[in-house]
């Protein structure tokens, strides 16, 4: 599943650095004398060679024998790789069980990306509005990014502790009824988006710092010596010139939603009665707790076909505009 | 997620500072950037050989002279230390055996490492496993049955243990589990909460009688809820899926009801008396006999608070609840329903097939079994039920409180139903508890809970066993 990701984040971000790249390179070679061109395009494989075995190893080769995995009724404990053609990608398809948790990781990405998009330009805008004490708001507002999925499930486990969890205990204090946070099915995953946007929002709220303050203070002095008020300023510069920074958020954040694995398998474990359970976690427990790798298998390679299909759609207008 | 993102926002920044690395080691002179990056591949060439060799090496073996015997157990919680202090005894009394054992958290991951290290061909000499996976284990070649005789001479024989527990290690006519304990889901009580509700027996402890069938029962939960003033019967089913089905369980054997769990065929149960046991829960789960909506851990620290008078565990809770009430007694399940039964499974050893079997290993392992279940005294202190009868007889078992209370549970000990799917840590569990949580919950009627319940189990028939 990573496989897949990290291939297609690529492009939006590395395209224009190839580009560039090309267009730079005939310069750079009529600059160097004495090495001819193959001896210096030899040592260029050295240095590749490093992260094109890693990936060999760890990509390449997992990715290939997965996918004639998939073809197989491999099982974990070692017994069965007979060729059995497309029947995983049958079971799967009429499997009411994957398309439940692919609208669970789907369900979840949605609840997810929005508000970690719109939740860190806010934070980032205030902060760059130059509230006092820059670096506390900048550190707390990152900070919780450091923490693993397990210190985070853990913590928000506690919280959400039905019965005598703190934020039941609060609620009950403003005489507020107990709310299922993680044992009622149409609240779970609504505190699972709640915790990870805690958890997650300070890495795309440090870009859109990045961001802000990589626009020419120029523009803005311009601006208001011909007389735009702040919120015109907000509309006119900040946002539009944000604009290649959010869809990159969009891109990666949406990514990110989709392998979402770690703090629901953590916190709960995929119920109550699996209405939290993401496609991945039923891949897992398919795979690792069912032993049934090639099936297993093929459901993440129907995830995968679709990412690509999803990321290939997301990219075709970017293209475009560069 | 965080590679992820790293690596987008490192492709972000790459053109300017790419090319400024290029311009300023071209100036400097490539040699020696080369040398660099040689000696750094070479080092890194160096350390993953080197984590080679160490994983090849048999640990704290050859060396000494001694026979390596490698065990795994899943002992994370208070009863791990009692098995080091067991290996420690049997280790000290077999000086040309080196013991390791090796504590792995316990759970379906367990038994994902230990099924993937069989089919490596190169498991450890013997592990600890749940008996009621035996049936997912023991068809698909995993494990190796025991040789009878070879446990007789180490003075282990069938006539050494209860008979529901050994009759549930045996697989296809053979021996592939040697059981170390049964260890039952029991009640707990609170001697004093016991006491002030009249529920108490004259030796001061829980009358069984007075919790006995269902109208007792909650009636009993309600006299210690007025006590307490919260609650009566500590009980977490939300997020504990092994909880509600440990209950179920048991609760549906006591019942009488019945199972065909066949391959290929649709499920059955008595639903008739699968739905009453529902009801039950449901009356239970009332608010005031036991909390509404109560995960494990709120229902251990209201009992371990004298805020409830009882509370449904495993035995292995014994040694926590025991620090927070030092005269907790406990008891078998209450007979809620006609028959006694009692939901338990068994830790038991199994011999994982070798791809390369070694006999004076092989018999260096009978030793240590042979010697752990010995040590079954030690075992005992963390609440479970030695398997190894010999143990249970002596008389400084019978003066171990409250585990003499609650021993006859074994007598009526009721296992996992026989299928490669069900058992401790299975997929099966956490799908049939997800089942229930709806009906428990109050959200749905009783029957709901035994008509998803029946369509997971035909879900499960319907697949091959991968094993």
């Amino acid at each position: 599943m990573t496989v897949s990701n990290t291939g297609v984040t690529a492009p939006p971000g590395q395209a224009p650095a190839a580009r560039s790249a090309a267009t730079s390179r005939p310069g750079t070679r009529a600059g160097t004398a004495g090495k001819s061109l193959r001896e210096r395009d030899r040592s260029g494989y050295l240095f590749v060679a490093p992260f094109a075995i890693a990936t060999g190893l760890f990509l390449v080769w997992p990715t290939i024998s997965g996918l004639w995995m998939s073809f197989t009724n491999q099982s974990l404990t070692g017994t069965g790789s007979e060729f059995i053609g497309f029947a995983n990608y049958a079971e799967a398809f009429s499997d009411p069980q994957v398309w439940q948790t692919l609208w669970h990781t789907v369900w979840f990405t949605i609840l997810s990306t929005v508000p970690l998009v719109v939740v860190a330009l806010v934070m980032a805008l205030l902060v760059h509005t130059g509230l006092p004490g820059q670096w506390v708001w900048r550190m707390s507002f990152f900070a919780p990014y450091l923490l693993t999925s397990a210190v985070v499930s853990g913590l928000s486990a506690w919280l959400f502790q039905p019965d005598i969890g703190l934020l039941d205990t609060w609620l009950a204090a403003l005489g507020l009824g107990p709310v299922g946070w993680i044992t009622d099915e149409n609240v779970a995953m609504f505190s699972i988006a709640l915790v990870t946007v805690w958890w997650t929002v300070g890495f795309n709220f440090l870009l859109y710092l990045a961001a802000l303050q990589g626009i020419p203070a120029q523009q803005y002095e311009a601006a208001t010596i011909d007389g735009a008020g702040g919120w015109r300023r907000l509309f006119s510069i900040t946002l539009p010139q944000l604009k290649t920074i959010t869809g990159v958020i969009v891109v990666l954040q949406l990514l990110a939603s989709l392998k979402v694995f770690d703090q629901i398998y953590l916190l709960t474990k995929g119920g109550p009665n699996g209405s939290t359970r993401p496609i991945l976690e039923y891949v897992y427990d398919i795979g690792f707790t069912n032993y049934r790798l090639g099936y297993a298998s093929a459901i993440s390679y129907v995830f995968f076909a679709l990412i690509l299909v999803f990321t290939l759609v997301r990219l075709m207008p970017t293209r475009k505009e560069a | 997620m965080t590679l992820l993102r790293g690596r987008g926002a490192t492709g972000q920044g790459s053109p300017g500072s790419g090319s400024r690395i290029r311009s300023r080691a071209e100036s400097a002179g490539g040699l020696s950037r080369r040398a660099l990056l040689q000696a750094a591949l070479a080092g890194a060439g160096g350390i993953a050989l080197g984590g080679t060799l160490a994983g090849c090496a048999a640990p704290g073996a050859a060396s000494s002279g001694k026979t390596p015997v490698m065990i795994w157990d899943l002992f994370s919680g208070g009863d791990g230390a009692l098995m080091q202090e067991m290996v420690g005894a049997v280790a000290a009394a077999n000086p040309d055996i080196a013991v390791d054992s090796t504590t792995l958290e316990w759970g379906a991951p367990y038994y994902t490492k230990l099924a993937m290290t069989s089919s490596g061909g190169r498991p450890p000499e013997a592990a600890v496993m749940h008996v009621s996976r035996l049936a997912g284990y023991a068809p698909g070649g995993l494990l190796e049955p025991f040789d009878l005789d070879a446990l007789a001479a180490l003075e282990v024989t069938e006539a050494d243990f209860a008979p529901a527990v050994w009759q549930k290690a045996q697989f296809d006519g053979q021996l592939y589990a040697l059981p170390l304990d049964t260890h039952p889901y029991i009640m707990f009580h609170n001697p004093v909460i016991v006491q002030d509700a009249s529920l108490a027996g004259p030796d001061g402890k829980l009358d069984l009688d007075a919790v006995a069938g269902a109208d007792r029962f909650l009636a009993a939960g309600r006299a210690m809820a007025e006590v307490t003033g919260e609650t009566g019967v500590g009980w977490g089913y939300q997020r504990d899926t092994a909880g509600c089905w440990r209950m179920f369980w048991g609760l549906y054997s006591q019942n009488g009801g019945g199972y065909e769990l066949t391959p290929g065929r649709p499920a059955d149960l008595d639903i008739e008396a699968a739905t009453e046991v529902f009801e039950f829960l449901q009356e239970m789960v009332d608010g005031t006999v036991a909390a509404k909506n109560q995960d494990g851990n709120a229902a251990a620290g209201r009992f371990m608070t004298a805020r409830t008078g009882t509370m449904f565990a495993g035995e292995w809770d014994l040694p926590m609840f025991r620090e927070a009430l030092p005269d907790v007694g406990a008891t078998q399940f209450p007979a809620i329903f006609g028959t006694p039964a009692n939901y338990a499974d068994s830790h038991s050893f199994v011999l994982p097939r070798q791809a390369h079997p070694d006999p004076a290993q092989r018999e260096a392992t009978y030793r240590v079994l042979a010697g752990l279940l010995k040590e079954g005294l030690t075992w005992a202190s963390a609440g479970h039920i030695p398997a190894y009868q010999p143990v249970v007889e002596e008389p400084a078992y019978q003066e171990l409180v409250p585990q003499r209370d609650y021993a006859p549970a074994a007598e009526i000990a009721v296992f996992d139903p026989d299928a490669w799917f069900t058992g401790g840590g299975s997929d099966f569990q956490t799908r049939m508890g997800d089942a229930m949580t709806d009906t428990l919950a109050g959200e749905a009627p009783p029957r709901t809970a035994v008509t998803r319940m029946l369509s997971e189990m035909d879900r499960f028939l319907s697949q091959p066993n991968p094993a």
